[in-house]
């Protein structure tokens, strides 16, 4: 396939929209009104932007000059425009969640909050135009900064320990990313995204470039939550959870398994990743991670800490698919990249809206909930059935091709993980949804919890052998807390009945083509 | 236009006396004054930088004489930037911090530019010796300038360590005379190669020069002085000496090694580069342990300035063209955060009696802007992109790879973690901590609506200052390629 470039300030722009909406937040911080216009019509003008960009015919490419040497350039390619796509889209739907949660809250310090909010959907933004590993890491350690004061929100002496964490996991993980990304350069003269692969890091000193591919991943596994780098996404749930939401589910961990994927398939190449025999420990190693999260995730009884497990878990099986390199585990792994985003994402709104409305945080204290929020806990069961991988939700599709991927790979042993890692899904999710519809508050016999739930962890949060009010679809909540569920939910459920109506399914069958030629 | 050379040091000298002569009886025409002197210097060095860029390095003997005897003067590329930013952190720092205006200090203010820019531009190694000591003295009173029995204990600590440190430079100078019989650098160059690299008397002087040199940019063992100094100065005092202080004897090695001995005598003498390597590790080592350990902001900002150090002559022990540029790019760096700091360091101490990182709580919600740059500013420190720290951090690492220097390169980018946690104290301490019980400050800097205009233009410093980490990050490729050409004839 021929490449066309074109110049064009589109994708400058999809940086910059949000970027210049950071001091108007600021300037009409005595106004909440206009403040919210302000990221409203930041995150519309940063969709249609990113939209006019998939719509061209062409690759459009900001040249930014040279930064430290290296060009500085902004390419909007097929997996760029996928990544950008996704998270504009996702910030519009999460813009309005916010303002219903920080309003329904009374939450402090809400200029820092939007403020912050759309700096990391900026640097997420760079992150996925960046043109190579430079590019790339400047964005990518602006989104550490810029996603910090959101972990910290709550100023709480747990909350600075988690963003004390945080920094220290993301930061750290820079560093190696660095190292990796000098190498890279030293070796090769180049650190531009090349499609399938610098040829040059092929033909050089094989423990070098092993060196220079094992401080990449471990790098961006930071970000990506393999395990043993794992460790500050549980705890970087004590952020607000439109964060956890759109930035832990969506943003910074897709910026890590973004920039893998940038590693595996724009820098090393499918072919010299094998030769060098680095796919197969880095399939391995999400493989674990895939099932050791799912392990450890059946033990969460607090709902947004067993998210976060399922997110570590959900991230490897993309890095899995990754790592395996085989034209249609690529394809799954971009679109389980967008399947994912809007499943976890409409759980998290959901849990955030529990929250909101029940001020409770513990599965064990949501006996019967679904009674009181009929639509929302309908969203969460819908949202949690595609994660599982059941068929006519997103992940069932992106799975699907992911378990085919790994079949006609040399190592189809991997689709074991898969149904595996599926089942545990399965086994954390369904107590969760059992608990909601069929639970009964203030009782711990059979009838009240599944047998396979967590022990109970509660915070004694609420009265024993109160009943939930019943309340039917449209007085649940805010219409700005449930639409973006039912949105979210809703697009997840078409993206597994037509997947190709979306122009997600055209690029990521295009990143492959790129890639494998 | 070659004689502005000798107009860069002897306006500040001639200017000195007016504090001198007005200070007492009109002070406010002896700050005007002085501000226009300084004002002037920052002109000079403009014209001196465009000559260069027009035409090329320039050289200037005083009074006509032969190389060998007189007075010569040389500016390139590189020398002519370090002019410059002498020129401007000068200024900028007279016009928006400098709050002491009696009496003659202002006339230390202006010897000290002098003899920065005379180490700056000398084509002569004695005549190196002359301006350091000039600079020198003009810190010790400065640091004394302050009352107190602190100050002055400090002043006399530095006072006693920088003198053997001269002492130590000068020593060398003497082996380097005896050896080659000129001080002439152009001379020495090409004198060194001839007597041979290894001769007994050419690595001594370089040690002595080294360590005399060391002593200035307080690297490990020789730091000690360097805290109490800063801490015990004044604000605008310890903001000058941040960032000129320990920037233009960082240069000055630089300029030395590898415009006098030139690499080929670190490639002759194998152990004096490992030494300069293992001074550069225990530099950065210690620096950030002690960083790590320290109360007060400006002892733990001392000890951030021993760490960079360290980096500079990491840079200059690989001695490739990459690590020399890193060298020169992490003394700027290292210079501009340092000076927008101790400024910050000042306004908390003078508005908010805060000098150490537990009083610091809650500042950020009290002067928000000050905080705001000052968070930006550590960013640099750090390392993080995409400010001008980074791009130092970038090029040492490269050229530490690139030349395969795998204990550097880990080096450098593990100081990265070690500056974030000092720095990450600071700013999660500004911005997260719940205030002091019973401490409630009435007054904030409002963004710049304080009613007292001396505070705002030193926030207004502050500011710019973490502007200018950035503006010269993002700019980085264009201040290499500005280097590059002295940086390549060198090597």
């Amino acid at each position: 396939m021929a490449v066309t470039n074109t110049v064009s300030v589109l994708p400058l722009a999809a940086v910059l929209l949000p970027t210049l909406a950071v001091p108007l937040i600021y300037a009409a911080r005595t106004r909440p009104r206009l403040r919210e216009t302000v990221t409203l019509v930041a995150s519309t003008a940063t969709l249609v932007t990113v939209w006019f960009a998939v719509q061209s015919p062409t690759t459009l490419v900001t040249p930014l000059g040279s930064f430290a040497g290296v060009p500085f350039a902004l390419r909007a390619d097929a997996a760029a425009l996928l990544f950008a796509l996704l998270a504009a889209l996702l910030w519009l739907v999460t813009s309005v969640y916010s303002i219903g949660y920080m309003y329904a809250l009374d939450e402090h310090a809400q200029t820092r909050y939007f403020a912050a909010f759309a700096a990391s959907i900026a640097a997420t933004m760079g992150v996925a135009f960046a043109s190579n590993l430079l590019t790339l890491f400047v964005f990518y350690e602006l989104l550490t900064l810029a996603t910090y004061p959101l972990v910290v929100h709550a100023g709480t002496a747990k909350a600075r320990a988690a963003g004390r964490q945080y920094i220290m996991y993301t930061l750290g993980g820079g560093v190696a990313a660095l190292g990796g990304i000098v190498l890279v350069g030293v070796l090769t003269g180049t650190v531009t995204f090349t499609p399938g692969g610098v040829d040059a890091l092929g033909a050089v000193d094989t423990t070098l470039a092993r060196v220079a591919f094992v401080l990449l991943v471990v790098g961006f596994g930071v970000k990506t939550a393999l395990v043993p780098l794992h460790g500050w996404l549980p705890t970087a749930m004590v952020a607000p959870t439109p964060v956890s939401g759109l930035l832990h589910a969506v943003a910074v961990v897709k910026s890590g398994v973004f920039a893998l994927g940038r590693t595996v398939l724009y820098v090393f190449g499918p072919d010299t990743t094998w030769d060098l025999g680095l796919g197969l420990p880095l399939a391995l190693a999400a493989a674990a991670t895939m099932l050791v999260a799912g392990v450890v995730g059946l033990r969460q009884d607090n709902l947004k800490r067993g998210l976060a497990y399922s997110t570590v878990s959900h991230l490897a099986y993309i890095a899995l698919g990754l790592a395996l390199a085989t034209p249609v585990a690529v394809f799954g792994a971009f679109a389980h990249v967008v399947a994912h985003a809007f499943m976890k994402i409409s759980l998290f709104f959901a849990a955030g809206l529990i929250y909101v409305e029940t001020g409770e945080k513990y599965v064990s204290d949501l006996a019967g909930v679904g009674r009181r929020l009929p639509m929302t806990m309908t969203a969460f069961a819908i949202a949690a059935a595609g994660l599982i991988g059941f068929p006519l939700v997103a992940g069932f599709v992106s799975k699907f091709h992911l378990l085919v991927g790994a079949a006609v790979s040399p190592h189809p042993a991997f689709v074991v993980a898969y149904l595996v890692a599926g089942v545990l899904k399965l086994l954390y999710f369904w107590p969760v949804i059992y608990t909601a519809f069929f639970g009964r508050r203030g009782s711990q016999t059979s009838e009240s919890r599944h047998p396979f739930a967590p022990p109970h962890a509660t915070d004694g949060g609420y009265v024993e052998g109160t009943a939930w009010e019943r309340r039917s679809l449209t007085r649940e909540t805010s219409p700005l807390l449930l639409a973006p569920v039912v949105a979210t939910a809703g697009a997840a459920v078409l993206l597994g009945l037509v997947p190709t109506a979306f122009p997600f399914w055209a690029l990521a069958e295009a990143v492959v083509v790129e890639v494998f030629g | 236009v070659n004689h502005l050379l000798p107009l860069l040091v002897a306006v500040p000298i001639v200017g000195a006396l007016v504090p001198v002569v007005l200070g007492a009886r009109r002070p406010v025409l002896s700050r005007r004054l002085t501000a226009s002197v300084l004002v002037g210097q920052v002109g000079l060095a403009v014209a001196v930088l465009a000559a260069v860029a027009a035409t090329g390095p320039r050289t200037y003997v005083v009074g006509g004489l032969p190389a060998a005897v007189g007075i010569g003067l040389r500016a390139d590329a590189v020398s002519s930037a370090f002019v410059l930013l002498v020129a401007v952190a000068a200024a900028t720092l007279y016009l928006t911090v400098r709050t002491d205006t009696t009496g003659p200090t202002d006339s230390l203010w202006l010897l000290f530019v002098a003899g920065l820019t005379g180490i700056t531009i000398t084509a002569d190694v004695f005549n190196l010796y002359v301006f350091l000591e000039i600079s020198g003295l003009a810190a010790y009173a400065l640091v004394a300038g302050r009352r107190g029995t602190q100050a002055a204990l400090a002043a006399f600590h530095y006072l006693l360590v920088g003198t053997i440190g001269a002492t130590f430079y000068l020593l060398g100078v003497g082996y380097l005379y005896v050896a080659t019989g000129t001080l002439a650098m152009a001379d020495l160059r090409v004198e060194l190669a001839a007597i041979g690299y290894d001769s007994p008397l050419v690595v001594t002087a370089f040690v002595l020069v080294t360590v005399g040199l060391g002593v200035k940019l307080a690297l490990f063992p020789l730091q000690a002085w360097k805290p109490d100094a800063y801490a015990a100065a004044t604000p605008d005092v310890s903001a000058l000496l941040a960032t000129l202080g320990s920037t233009i004897p960082g240069y000055a090695l630089v300029r030395l090694v590898f415009d006098v001995f030139t690499a080929s005598f670190l490639d002759a003498v194998p152990l004096v580069r490992t030494g300069l390597l293992a001074v550069g590790v225990a530099s950065v080592a210690a620096g950030g342990y002690l960083a790590l350990r320290q109360s007060d902001v400006r002892r733990l900002l001392a000890y951030s300035s021993v760490l960079q150090m360290g980096l500079v002559v990491l840079g200059i022990a690989i001695a490739t063209p990459a690590a020399v540029t890193a060298a020169l790019v992490l003394l700027i760096a290292n210079a501009v955060a340092k000076g927008g700091l101790y400024a910050a360091t000042g306004v908390f101490a003078e508005r908010f009696d805060a000098t150490t990182v537990a009083d610091y709580a809650g500042l950020g919600r009290d002067a928000p802007l000050t905080a705001a740059a000052v968070g930006v500013t550590l960013v640099s420190l750090v390392g993080l992109p995409p400010t001008v720290g980074f791009a130092g951090k970038w090029y040492l690492t490269l050229a530490a790879v690139d030349s395969r220097a795998w204990v550097v390169a880990t080096v450098v980018l593990l100081s990265t973690l070690v500056s974030l946690a000092y720095a990450g104290r600071v700013v999660e301490r500004l911005y997260l901590a719940p205030a002091l019980d019973g401490v409630e400050p009435a007054v904030t800097d409002g963004g710049g609506l304080a009613d007292d205009p001396a505070r705002n233009r030193a926030v207004a410093f502050v500011v710019a200052t973490a502007v200018a980490t950035v503006l010269v990050g993002l700019g980085s490729t264009e201040l290499t390629a500005w280097f590059a050409p002295v940086v390549e004839g060198w090597l």
